[in-house]
């Protein structure tokens, strides 16, 4: 009944400055960094994984039914079946499909050689980025999989687990043990987590970016300690400043 | 007076249907046999089984509210606030697992608008965090959005727990929470000497 723990399979196996093994840890897809955005559909299966995360987008998994998402896709009923069992089965294909692209591009931020807190920033920057521009994706992943059934809520926690791994992992200097408790990095998560839902459900997904410099803020803070957290989430204040004006 | 009580029943056992077969199996049917209350009763009350549920989660919140409230006024320096206001919670949430659940991981699956009546909730918890801007040095410096990510962080914590099915152990979670919630305001080393000062 329960689902998977979020935080108890922590990937613990893996050796530190491997996501690449976290991921496979996570047996989540291949990442998939080439694709061109919006999602080149070449095949039907395509098309329809893609009119799926739009249909999210625009009313919710809950409301979204076989029709929205066929019509948009030029797919018969027929061929939506012979395809996926169900909605449910629809839903979790496509929800795999952008995680493995969101993982993937994660996965190519990420350098042992790079300093933690650019890693992290740049990790952060790269994933509002993506949900910024992706809304589909940005409500698939982050307000229905968590509540739309067992399995993409596993899906949905295992690509957690993996951001939780990049924010734990690989600190230049082992985290010099402040005592801290051992939940502080997914604690962090859950508040960034928080205050992008917040901005989805608020429509405001397009200006996720703007969340940059409070999510570093947020997820440093902890290891980093205040002035140094505050001073890199100016640094990316700059970073993020409007260039369009 | 009589439709008050019946109105009040009908919220109780929605909160029970719906902790006990979640929020899409549970029917119109199953509430009214629960309170006790015909259908024509329902209508007279609610549009549909969304209404009735987002008046009862209401209901479950106000009354998280007041407790957690309650405890956070007892105490004087802002930690001591925060530490009691998150024991009393926790201590609640953990006397009804089943409501537990319902408020803060059942509630994904009941729609739109009842995921905006619990992040309405949570938010009702902003000015017992936002305290904390006072009380810390460099508080008016801090980003406008730290209630929101504390909030969020605590919730989230709260809700892993519960998602594995350990309501029970929820009481042991306080110093997390604590952490979690002090360490924006006033950084790591004040929030783990808060944190184990008064173990």
């Amino acid at each position: 009944m329960a689902p998977n723990s979020p935080h108890q399979s922590n990937a613990s196996a893996a050796p530190p400055n491997d996501l690449g093994a976290v991921i496979e840890q996570e047996r989540l897809p291949a990442g998939r960094e080439a694709l061109p955005e919006p999602l080149v559909a070449h095949s039907q299966r395509e098309r329809i994984l893609n009119s799926m995360a739009r249909s999210c987008a625009a009313k919710g998994y809950g409301a979204t039914t076989i029709a929205d998402v066929c019509e948009p896709a030029g797919v018969s009923r027929a061929t939506f079946y012979e395809l996926f069992k169900d909605k449910e089965d629809c839903f979790h294909a496509a929800m795999e499909l952008a995680l493995a692209e969101a993982m993937g591009r994660i996965v190519a931020v990420y350098s042992p050689d790079k300093p933690w807190a650019a890693m992290v920033r740049d990790a952060a920057a790269t994933f509002l980025e993506l949900l910024a521009t992706r809304p589909g994706f940005a409500r698939m992943a982050l307000v229905e999989a968590p509540s739309s059934g067992q399995r993409a809520f596993e899906l949905y926690a295992s690509g957690k687990r993996v951001l939780q791994s990049l924010l734990e992992r690989g600190r230049d200097d082992p985290v010099e043990e402040q005592a801290i408790p051992s939940s502080a990095g997914r604690a962090a998560l859950s508040a960034a987590e928080s205050l992008i839902v917040g901005q989805i459900l608020a429509g405001n997904t397009a200006r996720l970016g703007e969340l940059l410099p409070d999510i570093v803020y947020i997820t440093m803070v902890p290891y980093l300690g205040q002035e140094e957290a505050l001073r890199q989430a100016r640094e990316a204040e700059r970073a993020v400043a409007p260039t369009d004006g | 007076m009589i439709a008050r009580s019946q109105r009040e029943r009908l919220l109780e056992a929605a909160v029970r249907v719906v902790a006990e077969k979640g929020y899409g199996a549970a029917t119109v049917a199953d509430l009214t046999r629960e309170a006790g209350i015909s259908r024509t009763t329902f209508y007279a009350m609610f549009d549909d089984k969304e209404a009735c549920f987002l008046a009862a989660y209401d209901n479950v919140a106000e009354a998280l509210m007041r407790r957690v409230a309650k405890a956070y006024e007892g105490e004087e320096r802002w930690p001591d606030r925060a530490r009691a206001g998150l024991a009393a919670l926790l201590g609640a949430l953990a006397e009804e697992p089943a409501i537990a659940r319902l408020a803060l991981v059942d509630v994904g699956a009941a729609g739109p608008a009842a995921q905006r009546r619990y992040r309405a909730a949570l938010q009702r918890l902003t000015p017992l965090f936002e305290e904390g801007r006072d009380f810390a040095p460099g508080g008016r410096s801090l980003p406008a959005n730290t209630s929101r990510m504390a909030i969020g962080a605590v919730a989230g914590l709260i809700a892993d727990e519960l998602a594995e099915g350990r309501a029970e152990y929820l009481p042991g979670l306080l110093s997390d929470l604590l952490f979690a919630t002090l360490v924006p305001y006033i950084g790591p080393a004040a929030a783990t000497r808060e944190v184990g000062g008064n173990e």
